[in-house]
C-alpha cells in the first residue's frame, strides 16, 4: 500500500512525563488507546463478576446467596457497566491504536480532547461503582432507566444519571475526534473507498454517537429535573408520559445496538481477509451495508415497546423495518463466507473468533428477526429468550470479535507474539462456555421464564442449572485472556513488522511494537 | 480532503453544533 513507514523511536529533543504522570498527560494515541483497553478489561472483570453472582443465584428455584433488591442492582448494573464500561471503552481503544496506524496519521486530531474523552471514563465507573454503598444501594430499575422506577430510587439513581452524562460526554469527544481524524488527516492518496473497513465501520459509529447520545443526555436530564426540581416530563401523576420515556430513550438505543456492533463488523472485515489470505469480498457492498444498517437503526425502536401498544399500522411500519436490516447484514455475512471460499486459510486465535463470530452473531441476528414479528414479540416480551439473543449479539459477536481484535494487533502493539496454544485454549472454552450459557436461554424464554427475577417456577431449573455451569465456565476461561495479555506484554517471541503472512494495510509497515510516533511524515498511498 | 488539516476544526464545530442541538431539541421535544 505505501513505499515507506516512516517511523523512529522518541526524540532526543523533548522529555516524556514518566510513571502515573505519562498516563494522567499523554496524548498520544497509542498510550491513550491502551488506557482504553485496560480500563474495559478491569470492567469486564467487574461486570463478569457480577454475571457470576446472577448465575450462582440462579443455579436453583428459590432464594439461595442474596436478597431480591441487591439482585435486580445486579442485573442493572451487569448491563449498564458492560455497555458503557466494556464494550464501547474497548472498541475506542482499537480506534485510538488502529485508526491513526490504518491513515498514515501521526495522532488523533484533537490529542488533548482525547486524553480528556478517556479520563473523565474512570470517575464516571466511580460514581456507577460508589453508588452500591450508598443508602439503597445502586441502581436497580434495569439499564433502561425506565420510570416510574428511575424516578422513585435513592442517591444512587442521581450518580447514575451523572455518570450516563460524563459517559455520554466522553463519547461524543471521542466520536468527534475519530469523525475529524478519518476526514481531515488521510494519508495522500488515501482515498474513502481505499480506506481499511475498519475505520469505515467506525465512521459510520461515530456519526451514529454523535446523532444519539444527546438524545440519551436529554432523556436523562428530563429524568434528573422529575427527581429534584419538580417537573413532570415522566411522571404520570403530574401530567407526564412514562411511555415518552421509553420512545426516547429507544430512540437513543436502539442505534446504540448498532455502535456495539458496527466496530466488531470492522474488525471481523480486517481478520477474516488476513487469514483467508485472500482480499475482502465486496468492499463497496461492505461499506454501503454499513451505512444502510446506521441509516435504518433510526426507524426501528419501537420494536422494543410493542406490548406498550400501538396503532396496527405502527406495528407493521416497526416490524418490517426492523427485517429490512437482515437484507444488509446479510451481505455482510455472505461477504465474510465468500472471502473465507477457496482462500489459503490458517486458524489462528484471531481467525477461530472471527468464525466464531460469524456462526454464533448470525445465531443472535435471526433471534433478533423472531423477535421483530409483533404477535411473536408481545408472547416473548421479557422473557429469558430475549436475553439469550441479546447476549448471542454482544457476547459472541461483540465480545469476541475484541478478542479477535487483540489477538490480532496484541503483537503490533507489544512486539510479542502471544501464546497460539493458551489463545486456542481461551477460544474453546470460551466458544463451547459461552453456548452453554445463553443457548438453553432460548428454551426458557420459550417456556415463559421472565427476565430480571431472583427467584422462578420448578420447571425452569435443569437449563438454569446447565446455564450456570456454562457461565462459570465461561467466566473462568477468561482468566486465560489475562494471563496471555499480561505474558505477552512481559515478553515473547519477537514479532515482524508484518505479523501475519496475509495482513494488508499501513499498519504493518512500521516495525512491532509500534514506535512511540509514526507516520510523522505522511506516507503516500498508491 | 485528505491533508487538510486546517480544516479539522470545521469538521469538530459543525459535529459540536449538531450534538449540542440534539440535546436542545430532545428537551424541547419533552417540553411539548
Amino acid at each position: 500500500m505505501s513505499d515507506a513507514a516512516h517511523a523512529h523511536d522518541d526524540h532526543g529533543h523533548h522529555a516524556h512525563p514518566t510513571g502515573i504522570m505519562r498516563w494522567l498527560s499523554t496524548t498520544n494515541h497509542k498510550d491513550i488507546g491502551t488506557l482504553y483497553l485496560f480500563f474495559a478489561l478491569i470492567m469486564l472483570f467487574v461486570a463478569g463478576t457480577m454475571a457470576l453472582l446472577i448465575r450462582a443465584e440462579l443455579f436453583q428455584p428459590g432464594l439461595q446467596l442474596m436478597h431480591p433488591d441487591f439482585f435486580n442492582q445486579l442485573t442493572t448494573m451487569h448491563g449498564l457497566i458492560m455497555i458503557f464500561g466494556v464494550i464501547m471503552p474497548a472498541f475506542s481503544g482499537f480506534a485510538n491504536w488502529q485508526v491513526p496506524l490504518m491513515l498514515g496519521a501521526p495522532d488523533m486530531a484533537f490529542p488533548r480532547m482525547n486524553n480528556w474523552a478517556f479520563w473523565v471514563l474512570p470517575v464516571a465507573a466511580f460514581f456507577l461503582m460508589a453508588s452500591f454503598w450508598l443508602p439503597g444501594g445502586a441502581v436497580a430499575g434495569g439499564w433502561t432507566m425506565y420510570p416510574p422506577l428511575f424516578i422513585q430510587g435513592g442517591i444512587s439513581y442521581d450518580l447514575t444519571i451523572l455518570a450516563v452524562h460524563i459517559m455520554g460526554l466522553s463519547s461524543i469527544m471521542g466520536s468527534i475526534n475519530i469523525v475529524t481524524t478519518i476526514l481531515n488527516m488521510r494519508a495522500p492518496g488515501l482515498t474513502l473507498m481505499k480506506m481499511p473497513l475498519f475505520c469505515w465501520t467506525w465512521l459510520i459509529t461515530a456519526y451514529l454517537l454523535i446523532a444519539t447520545m444527546p438524545v440519551l443526555a436529554g432523556a436523562v436530564t428530563m429524568l434528573l429535573t422529575d427527581r429534584n426540581f419538580g417537573t413532570h416530563f415522566f411522571n404520570a401523576a403530574g401530567g407526564g408520559d412514562p411511555v415518552m420515556f421509553q420512545h426516547i430513550f429507544w430512540f437513543f438505543a436502539h442505534p446504540e445496538v448498532y455502535i456495539l456492533i458496527l466496530p466488531a463488523f470492522g474488525i471481523v472485515s480486517q481478520v477474516i481477509p488476513t487469514f483467508a489470505r485472500k482480499p475482502l469480498f465486496g468492499y463497496a457492498s461492505m461499506v454501503y451495508a454499513t451505512a444502510s444498517i446506521a441509516i435504518l437503526s433510526f426507524v426501528v425502536w419501537a420494536h422494543h415497546m410493542f406490548t406498550t401498544g400501538m396503532p396496527v399500522a405502527g406495528q407493521l411500519f416497526f416490524m418490517f423495518s426492523t427485517m429490512l436490516i437482515a437484507v444488509p447484514t446479510g451481505v455482510k455475512v455472505f461477504n465474510w463466507v465468500a472471502t473465507m471460499w477457496k482462500g489459503s486459510m490458517t486458524f489462528e486465535t484471531p481467525m477461530l473468533f472471527a468464525i466464531a463470530f460469524v456462526c454464533l452473531f448470525t445465531i443472535g441476528g435471526f433471534s433478533g428477526l423472531v423477535l421483530a414479528i409483533a404477535p411473536v414479540d408481545i408472547q416473548l416480551q421479557d422473557t429469558y429468550y430475549v436475553v439469550a439473543h441479546f447476549h448471542y449479539v454482544l457476547v459472541s459477536g461483540a465480545l469476541f470479535s475484541i478478542f479477535a481484535g487483540i489477538y490480532y494487533w496484541l503483537p503490533k502493539w507489544t512486539g510479542h507474539m502471544y501464546n497460539e496454544t493458551l489463545g486456542k485454549w481461551h477460544f474453546w472454552l470460551s466458544a463451547i462456555g459461552m453456548n452453554i450459557v445463553f443457548f438453553p436461554m432460548h428454551f426458557l424464554g420459550l417456556a415463559g421464564m421472565p427476565r430480571r427475577i431472583p427467584d422462578y417456577a420448578l420447571q425452569f431449573t435443569e437449563f438454569n442449572q446447565i446455564a450456570t455451569v456454562g457461565a462459570f465456565i465461561f467466566g473462568f476461561s477468561q482468566l486465560i485472556f489475562l494471563v496471555i495479555v499480561l505474558k505477552t506484554i512481559k515478553g515473547g517471541a519477537k514479532a515482524p513488522a508484518r505479523v501475519w503472512e496475509g495482513a494488508e494495510g499501513l499498519e504493518w509497515t512500521v516495525p512491532s511494537p509500534a514506535p512511540y510516533h509514526t507516520f510523522e511524515i505522511a506516507p503516500v498511498v498508491k | 480532503m485528505a491533508g487538510n488539516r486546517n480544516s479539522k476544526y470545521r469538521t469538530a464545530a459543525i459535529l459540536a453544533v449538531i450534538a449540542l442541538g440534539l440535546f436542545l431539541y430532545t428537551l424541547y421535544a419533552g417540553l411539548k
